[in-house]
């Protein structure tokens, strides 16, 4: 087993003040108290907080502290020395007198001093580098897609040089592991399991944000997506989900799973949504065209614009499905007019068909949604076609030049 | 390591004036210890003043000494000797800085009398430096906190100051010359340099190092309690006192406890104001430098503040690292802890539309509004002038456990119009609104407002004005 390079040193009263004869050879008595208890706090985004416990013996009067680190990444400024108040029996009166830094070190030596001889438990706090968290996710969808079992996994990795046995490690969230962490090693810890999140399955055709996947014949890129909440009506909403990887299997209906593809899962707050990128859908077929484009002037230069978009639809699967037909309207009204860079000024014409007109709690002041529910492929029609729906987006934008 | 030596020299070779040369090669000398030492050391310039004793004997008539300080940091412009006892019988007749001994003077002092008598040397070093550091601990409530405040001397300075009393200087002294260039010329060159400026700004530095001396009788034995620091207010300045005496040899530092306050009460509050904290909203422990909130026995020097929170699992959680700036007592303590998950801040921007358009006809001086009743408007005319307005919602999800009050503030260039019914709203400045406001555990709040901006011709003012409105979404 490898010696910790953190050391921790009490060196019983022989020396009161500390001078630059530290460094020469003396006579002197070091007692080196061990860790009875060490706590990773790992709730701060960007920093790791470390915690350890020591009963350090003390003599009457003024002792030596010793404290010092070899090739790990404790930020010396963090670190803080506090006593503990004794659980039972009674208190010993200890002060820190003053702590003092040696040239060019890793430590430092506080002057302890103590009413009493006796046992103090002091608890030492620094933020030490190189021991990293990140999350990763599990998903088990069921085999109809209508659920999925989420696992949220924790990974500690400990570069920092120094091994941690019998550690508590906390996220700031969810449970408190108490777990052995050795130097270079890295442990995943489940922190929650949500199971039976009800899943929507989504389809979405947005040429500025998902292209063509066939730009001549103007057919655009439809990416399907799992959309969860992160809500209690969703069996999840606990606390905001980090960021991490999303690795998504599928229960394939012969007792075992299969792997179907992972994506980043961004922050997700309470009650917002997760989007998760599975791949593309190349059984819906959607085909953009613009079949009016005109100008209607106000006055001089002022004009409104009004344009009318065709989507030619089709559904090859055997289940219906609804396609999601969003639009960015900026970048529409910079396709066909001009980039003003002015806000979009718009209104909704007569002719946009979508059966249930806007989607208002998605769509913003420049985005709008609509949902075009799509039948399946009609499985008796031995031609393997599929109905064409047609919809159309007919809006205006008003009062450009 | 001793650097610094004071010499008293026993004449073998003839040395009886000052107009004599100095040059010799057979020296004999005592070394007089030093017996007291005071640090005087200022954070806001790289420079401390030294002031220490020594008891030398003199002998009736001329006593050459000699003081040197090879390997150090000091300023050979500022040595300056003075006589604590029997000043009557002694006088300082000139000072030499020999051309071929960098680092070293000659004092040459009459004395009417044989025996001891107390001498004084001061000058200022610089190598050594203090600063200041915090650390906070809010209890889990986070309604009250231990404020901790601490001084670090460094010295770099070249000599070991053992036993010595420190002083600390709070605040921003002139300097005309840094002190570390002044210790690396010799004294011919830095006269040079000083005659460069004017004579009345050359003495500045020392006075204001002088005014601040009040000499303190030395402190015996470090007692089991943590030493005292004494904070008193002199001038535009504040000096600490660190009871008794410290040694810290050179290239150590030595840090200690300056006060502390407990169950210290502070106050949350969520802000967002870019151009302080980024485009982000931030949390904030707000709290006083006062006697109410059981500190403002000392100014807070500029220095880093660490906070913690006590997380109720036996534990700490870390917060924050923040600099802060010197905070006078009485002052306000902003504490940014940076953004909270649990709480989630979106401008949403609901819709957009324009109005109020006025034409100029074919380039001249005729403009048209419009939609204006029974006003032709030429083809050949451009737009000049509209109103852009703009519905947004400033919308704040709560989603800690705490009810937070949440303070808005946000520039809006031009000329503007900000409608809205938003609760506490007005104008920081000519540009900027500022809304402040509750949102409830669990809440999700939705402020609305309108912002109408006057673009092109419209556009009269470069500033804000605030209408009580009601907006819907």
């Amino acid at each position: 087993m490898r010696p910790s390079p953190l050391t921790f040193k009490v060196i019983s009263g022989l020396l009161i003040t500390v001078t630059a004869a530290m460094a020469e050879a003396r006579i002197k008595l070091i007692t080196l108290p061990v860790r009875e208890r060490v706590e990773i706090q790992l709730d701060h985004p960007n920093a790791t907080l470390v915690e350890e416990e020591r009963i350090v013996p003390l003599v009457k009067g003024v002792n030596q502290v010793d404290f010092s680190w070899a090739n790990t990444k404790i930020d010396s400024g963090t670190i803080l020395f506090r006593v503990l108040e004794p659980g039972d029996g009674p208190q010993l009166d200890v002060n820190v007198l003053s702590v003092s830094y040696p040239p060019g070190e890793n430590a430092l030596v506080w002057q302890v001093a103590a009413g009493d001889s006796g046992s103090a438990r002091v608890r030492i706090s620094y933020l030490l580098g190189n021991l990293k968290k990140s999350f990763n996710y599990r998903a088990v969808v069921a085999h109809d897609e209508t659920t999925l079992d989420l696992r949220q996994y924790m990974r500690v990795m400990n570069l920092a040089n120094e091994a941690f046995d019998a550690t508590g490690v906390w996220a700031g969230f969810g449970q408190r592991f108490l777990k052995p962490i050795g130097i270079n090693e890295t442990k995943e810890m489940l922190i929650d399991r949500f199971a039976a999140v009800p899943l929507n399955k989504t389809y979405t055709a947005s040429v500025h944000e998902f292209g063509y996947i066939d730009q001549p014949k103007k057919k655009l890129r439809v990416p399907m997506h799992y959309v969860l909440n992160n809500d209690r009506d969703n069996h999840m909403g606990k606390a905001p989900l980090p960021f991490g990887k999303v690795r998504i299997f599928q229960d394939d209906g012969k007792g075992t799973t299969a792997f179907i593809g992972e994506d980043w899962g961004r922050f997700t707050p309470v009650d917002d949504k997760i989007k998760l990128y599975l791949g593309v859908a190349q059984d819906v077929s959607i085909k953009r065209t613009i079949e009016k484009n005109q100008r209607h002037r106000i006055a001089g230069n002022l004009y409104n614009v009004e344009l009318i978009v065709n989507y030619e639809i089709e559904n090859f699967k055997d289940q219906p499905v609804v396609l999601d037909v969003a639009e960015q309207l900026v970048n529409l009204r910079n396709e066909f007019w001009k980039n003003t860079g002015r806000d979009v000024e718009w209104e909704l014409g007569e002719k946009t068909s979508f059966p249930n007109g806007l989607d208002r709690e998605e769509s913003t002041f420049d985005k709008v949604l609509f949902h075009a529910p799509l039948p399946a492929r009609d499985a008796n029609d031995k031609s393997g076609k599929a109905k064409k729906i047609i919809h159309r987006l007919h809006i205006t934008f008003k009062n450009e030049w | 390591m001793k650097a610094l030596t004071l010499l008293t020299i026993f004449l073998l070779v003839a040395f009886s004036t000052a107009s004599k040369s100095l040059a010799r090669n057979i020296d004999l000398s005592t070394v007089p210890d030093r017996q007291t030492v005071q640090l005087t050391i200022y954070n806001s310039e790289d420079l401390t003043f030294v002031r220490e004793t020594r008891t030398v004997t003199f002998k009736e008539g001329n006593n050459p000494l000699q003081f040197s300080w090879a390997n150090t940091l000091i300023d050979p412009t500022s040595v300056e000797i003075t006589f604590k006892t029997r000043p009557d019988g002694l006088a300082l007749v000139d000072t030499t800085f020999p051309h071929d001994k960098p680092k070293m003077l000659y004092w040459n002092v009459q004395s009417d009398f044989d025996g001891e008598a107390t001498i004084q040397i001061s000058y200022f070093t610089s190598g050594i430096s203090w600063s200041s550091d915090y650390v906070c601990i809010s209890d889990t409530d986070e309604r009250e906190m231990s404020f901790e405040g601490f001084v670090r001397v460094l010295n770099s300075s070249g000599e070991d100051y053992e036993a010595a009393q420190i002083r600390l200087v709070v605040g921003t002294i002139n300097l005309v010359e840094k002190i570390a260039q002044l210790a690396q010329i010799t004294i011919s060159q830095a006269e040079e340099l000083r005659e460069q400026e004017s004579a009345k700004f050359g003495i500045l530095r020392k006075q204001a190092a002088l005014s601040v001396m009040v000499r303190r009788g030395r402190a015996v034995a470090a007692a089991p309690a943590p030493k005292k620091v004494i904070k008193e207010g002199l001038s535009e300045y504040f000096i600490y006192t660190i009871e008794g005496t410290e040694t810290i040899p050179n290239g150590w530092s030595k840090r200690m406890r300056s006060f502390e306050g407990q169950t210290v009460p502070f106050r949350i509050q969520y802000r967002y104001r870019p151009a302080e904290y980024g485009d982000r909203l931030v949390r904030l422990y707000l709290l006083t430098n006062n006697e109410d909130s059981k500190l403002g026995t000392t100014p807070l020097p500029d220095g880093v503040v660490r906070v913690f929170r006590d997380n109720g699992r036996d534990g700490l959680s870390f917060l924050a690292t923040q600099s802060i700036k010197y905070i006078p007592i009485g002052d306000k303590i902003e504490l940014n802890l940076g953004p909270d998950p649990n709480v989630i801040f979106e401008l949403i921007k609901l819709k957009a539309h324009r109005d109020n358009i006025w034409m100029q006809v074919r380039g001249g001086n005729v403009f048209r509004r419009v939609g204006q009743p029974g006003v032709q408007i030429d083809v050949r005319s451009t737009v000049a002038g509209w109103d852009d307005h703009s519905t947004q919602s400033q919308r704040i999800r709560n989603y800690s456990a705490k009810d937070i009050e949440v303070q808005v503030r946000r520039a809006w260039p031009g000329h503007v119009r900000f409608r809205s019914s938003l609760p506490a709203v007005k104008r920081h400045d000519f540009q900027t609104v500022q809304f402040t406001t509750k949102v409830d555990a669990g809440e999700k709040q939705d402020n609305l407002f309108e912002v109408v901006t006057l673009q092109g011709r419209n556009q009269k003012q470069n500033n804000v004005t605030i209408e009580a409105t009601r907006i819907t979404g």
